[in-house]
């Protein structure tokens, strides 16, 4: 299975691929729109973890255009943002979305919820 | 009156967001390093070898990103002093720049290199609150309609008896419209004025070194 992991905090983004990768997923990831875009191009994913705040296009835009480009893939949003009404209104853009930090563990229940649907 | 305090309100909270969510994002990053330390930990238990330098760069990281929170914690008490006294003297170099580190926190200027040219001290008699408000919108502004440069460069002037914080960088052509209704109303407030020279990329804030009554004035409670 392959994952595309976007975010602007490369630390956090790369570490947790890293993670991933240690557990059997094989993760690519990206710091902006414009690679995470080249990605999608090159390549055919199954999933894409997706920011939803970043700068230039937020993670919804960037699911719009994922989205025109390619077809069955999955997303899963992340966020930063801790209010009910923030994660409401990400979670109808995406399969679900889930409240930084987590576990990893929580991100691996949602990437098999994704898949299942 | 009520709209310059529901003015106040939203920024107070579009400020707390900002910083939550830096703070968010900082302990994600902390959260994954150690993670992953855990599990390199676990696996050079069982033969992969961990090396000094990936030790040191995941401790580095760590120290980093503890001091990047303590960065925005002092932002974030220093900004929640602004309503200590309403109305009184401060240096608009520090309310600028504290300003600017709040706007770093917006993912909008993180594609954008800012430069700040701090002056001499400038001190000013006004509501440091509101003044926050004003050149918060104000950057924000800038920062929006950014010329191709991806370059803002803001700095203070003293031209007694008023001060200047000019800002250039916006691109001639941005459709942006500018100052807006929340702008014109904390430019009332503060007794100040707004000149925005699209043709040249620039805005200035002019104000005054010695607020004397208006509207904020009129927010005292005696």
């Amino acid at each position: 299975m392959k994952l595309l992991l976007v975010d602007d905090e490369e630390k956090f983004v790369s570490r947790l691929a890293e993670r991933l990768e240690l557990r059997g997923f094989e993760a690519d990831w990206a710091t902006t729109y414009e690679e995470a875009l080249a990605k999608v191009r090159a390549e055919k994913y199954d999933i894409a973890v997706l920011d939803v705040k970043m700068p230039s296009m937020s993670g919804i835009d960037l699911k719009n255009r994922i989205e025109k480009m390619t077809t069955g893939i999955k997303f899963i949003f992340v966020t930063g943002h801790g209010s009910e009404q923030d994660y409401d209104a990400v979670c109808r853009e995406a399969v679900c979305c889930i409240i930084k930090p987590f576990k990893i563990e929580t991100l691996i229940e949602k990437i098999e919820q994704a898949l299942q649907i | 009156m009520e709209k310059i305090c529901a003015e106040g309100l939203t920024f107070f909270g579009k400020t707390n967001r900002l910083i939550s969510h830096e703070l968010k994002n900082i302990f994600a990053i902390i959260s994954e390093t150690l993670g992953l330390l855990d599990e390199l930990m676990e696996l050079s238990g069982r033969g992969t070898a961990l090396t000094p330098e990936r030790l040191r760069s995941m401790s580095d990281s760590i120290i980093e990103e503890v001091e990047r929170a303590n960065t925005v914690i002092r932002c974030m008490n220093t900004f929640a002093h602004s309503v200590d006294e309403f109305i009184s003297e401060v240096d608009l170099g520090e309310i600028t720049f504290l300003m600017i580190q709040l706007l770093k926190l917006n993912p909008i200027s993180k594609t954008v290199m800012i430069e700040y040219l701090k002056g001499e001290p400038c001190k000013i008699y006004t509501s440091p609150f509101f003044l926050g408000n004003l050149l918060y919108h104000t950057f924000h502004f800038a920062l929006s309609a950014v010329a191709p440069e991806k370059y803002i460069k803001i700095s203070i002037h003293v031209d007694s008896p008023r001060v200047e914080v000019d800002i250039f960088g916006i691109a001639p052509d941005s459709p942006k419209s500018f100052p807006t209704p929340p702008e014109e109303l904390l430019v009332k407030t503060l007794g100040a004025e707004i000149w925005f020279d699209r043709s040249a990329g620039r805005v200035q804030v002019v104000l005054p070194q010695k607020m004397a009554g208006g509207p904020a004035a009129a927010l005292l409670v005696k």
